[in-house]
């Protein structure tokens, strides 16, 4: 007879530790992060992304991050999610900022796209993490194109966003790839469903039964979703 | 306990490796070099001991010139080690994780009641030991004689203070014998039959007096670093970084087969534990992982400690660390990284305890 811990191996939603929030999907309170802050962390006070998905959005950012002291919630892991659009900064000004960000900044997930020159982002050493890309871009979608970027940035991390590795490769093998390539740079999850735009919307019960071997293979790191829980 | 060398199968260290590109160098390196010691260690005694019988003999003919220990001979010719003796070693040494830094923090264990009389045989060992390597600290747990009747029969109550809790722990989790293995052996095994007897023989699951223990001993390091530290930052960094590391494996290889044992009779549990705790802290939880379907995760969790492991054989780092204070020590790269890599080994210990068909033992068995 099964066990019925095997009631884990099938909804590993249902038994992780931590998941927490990115507020990219909280559009309501863009540009208040001690709204947004307060937001993620009522969702869980473990781990939070905070997402300055435009570039106009990083000032504000690190104002907050560098000016809050206290008040800004003692997360376990916490992520910052860095522009990937508006962008107007030069890389180096660009990672610059991102490196200003202070110490309780585990993660500092970067588009693969918006990098040219890897040199400058060494500059943030184990906190820069890569995430995986959806095939609205032509590059950092699967481990052969990510490969060459952590060839150049030997201490660089890997966020997996599981629905962009899906879009990618709808059989998950491309998800799989990616963790037998660089398992051991994995440092968080994005975890959520793609509309047909590519943009996050709330995890749907197909995507998380294809997501599942993905996850069971994640267990020991953050996940954090980038779109509200399924109602 | 480990036995201190393999014996040519692979270890569950060595096949978890497997799921890494690059393995784990540093545990690796680290195990083959506390083999070389312990071999030469082990040589060295026997040189001694050797040398013991031939009145004023030098060491230094007996062993080529290169172990001369001063008047060591004379302490064995006198009888310094009784045959109910064994010299163990602990912390890195059982944990088979020795780096240049390492203390060697050891016993004079004997097997039986207190008695007096082991000063000579103590300062014998110590001048075998002694020498080139860091010696035990100055607490007074270590560096000197216990008795086994203290570490069997005085579980819980006044007389099981912090010192003989700690000797106890570590005796059961990372001890390996220099001299005496089958002393060593007796007070080993006296130790797991306590534990075992106290629990019922009609039930399943953990032995709870040994799980009370083993948890006991975890909370009362973290206490202790927090009362080390009430009056003084001195080496807070590199106490700091133990503890999220070097102590919580220990604590995880002591928890973690008591915990595998939730679904197995009292017979099979005491066979489990025989077995896993014979084997480095290490192999126990690379083989819970295994064991639970989670390579990845535990190819992450023992890959941060390899990290460690590396950082720690680096005198550099280890000067940083032991510079830092609570107030300075995020401003350092070095104890950043500790701290993500400490991060990374309890989020694998975390999901291999919570998210594995391990997890209703735990929920049973770990809170109450």
């Amino acid at each position: 007879m099964m066990p019925l811990s095997a009631l884990n191996e099938t909804r590993p939603m249902l038994a992780h530790h931590p998941i927490g929030a990115s507020t990219g999907f909280l559009v309501e309170d863009r540009g208040d992060w001690p709204a947004l802050v307060d937001a993620a962390a009522a969702l869980s006070p473990f781990t939070a992304e905070l997402a300055a998905l435009s570039e106009l959005e990083l000032p504000g950012l690190l104002a907050y991050l560098l000016g809050a002291g206290d008040e800004v919630p003692a997360f376990r892991y916490l992520s910052v999610h860095a522009p990937s659009k508006d962008l107007k900064l030069s890389e180096p000004k660009l990672v610059d900022c991102l490196a200003r960000l202070p110490a309780s900044v585990d993660a500092i997930v970067v588009h693969p796209d918006i990098v040219d020159d890897p040199g400058e982002y060494r500059r943030l050493g184990a906190r820069l993490v890569l995430e995986n890309m959806d095939t609205r871009k032509n590059v950092g979608r699967t481990a052969d194109e990510l490969a060459p970027l952590f060839a150049e940035l030997p201490d660089a991390g890997l966020c997996l966003d599981v629905a962009h590795a899906r879009d990618v490769d709808p059989t998950m093998a491309g998800a799989h790839a990616l963790l037998d390539r660089f398992a051991g740079r994995l440092r968080h999850l994005h975890v959520s469903s793609l509309d047909a735009d590519g943009h996050h919307v709330p995890l749907t019960d197909a995507d998380e039964a294809a997501f599942g071997p993905v996850l069971k293979r994640c267990r020991d790191v953050p996940w954090l979703l980038e779109a509200p829980l399924p109602s | 306990m480990s036995g201190g060398g393999g014996d040519g199968a692979a270890s569950a260290l060595e096949r978890l490796a497997a799921h890494r590109p690059d393995g784990f160098p540093h545990l690796i390196a680290a195990r083959e070099r506390t083999d070389d010691a312990l071999r030469a260690l082990r040589a060295r005694f026997a040189a001694a001991r050797a040398s013991g019988g031939a009145g004023d003999a030098g060491l230094g003919d007996v062993a080529g010139g290169e172990l001369a220990v001063g008047r060591l001979p004379y302490a064995w010719a006198a009888g310094a080690l009784p045959s109910d003796a064994a010299v163990v070693l602990l912390g890195s040494w059982g944990r088979r994780e020795l780096t240049a830094g390492s203390d060697d923090d050891w016993l004079l264990l004997v097997d039986g009641p207190p008695r007096d009389g082991l000063g000579v045989a103590v300062d014998a060992v110590r001048e075998v030991l002694g020498g080139e390597r860091a010696g035990p600290g100055p607490q007074g747990s270590f560096g000197t004689v216990a008795f086994g009747n203290d570490l069997v029969q005085h579980i819980g109550l006044e007389d099981d203070d912090n010192r003989n809790l700690t000797r106890r722990m570590l005796l059961m989790l990372e001890s390996v014998p220099v001299v005496g293995d089958e002393v060593h052996r007796a007070v080993w095994t006296q130790v797991l039959d306590r534990y075992m007897s106290d629990s019922r023989t009609d039930r399943r699951g953990p032995p709870r007096l040994f799980l009370n223990d083993v948890m006991r001993y975890w909370r009362t390091i973290a206490v202790d670093f927090a009362g080390k530290h009430r009056e003084t930052d001195e080496k807070w960094g590199l106490r700091n970084a133990k503890l999220r590391t070097s102590r919580k494996m220990l604590f995880a290889g002591g928890l973690v087969p008591i915990l595998r044992c939730h679904a197995l009779r009292h017979a099979d549990a005491a066979e489990l534990l025989a077995a896993q705790l014979a084997l480095p802290a290490t192999d126990r939880v690379a083989d819970a992982f295994l064991d639970a379907g989670q390579p990845d995760a535990g190819a992450r969790c023992l890959g941060a400690y390899d990290r460690w492991t590396g950082m720690l054989g680096d005198p550099a780092v280890r000067d940083e660390l032991s510079a830092l204070d609570r107030e300075t020590a995020m401003a350092s790269l070095t104890f950043r990284e500790v701290r993500r890599l400490a991060a990374e080994l309890q989020n694998g210990l975390l999901a291999l305890l919570f998210e594995t068909s391990l997890a209703p033992a735990v929920r049973e068995y770990a809170i109450f």
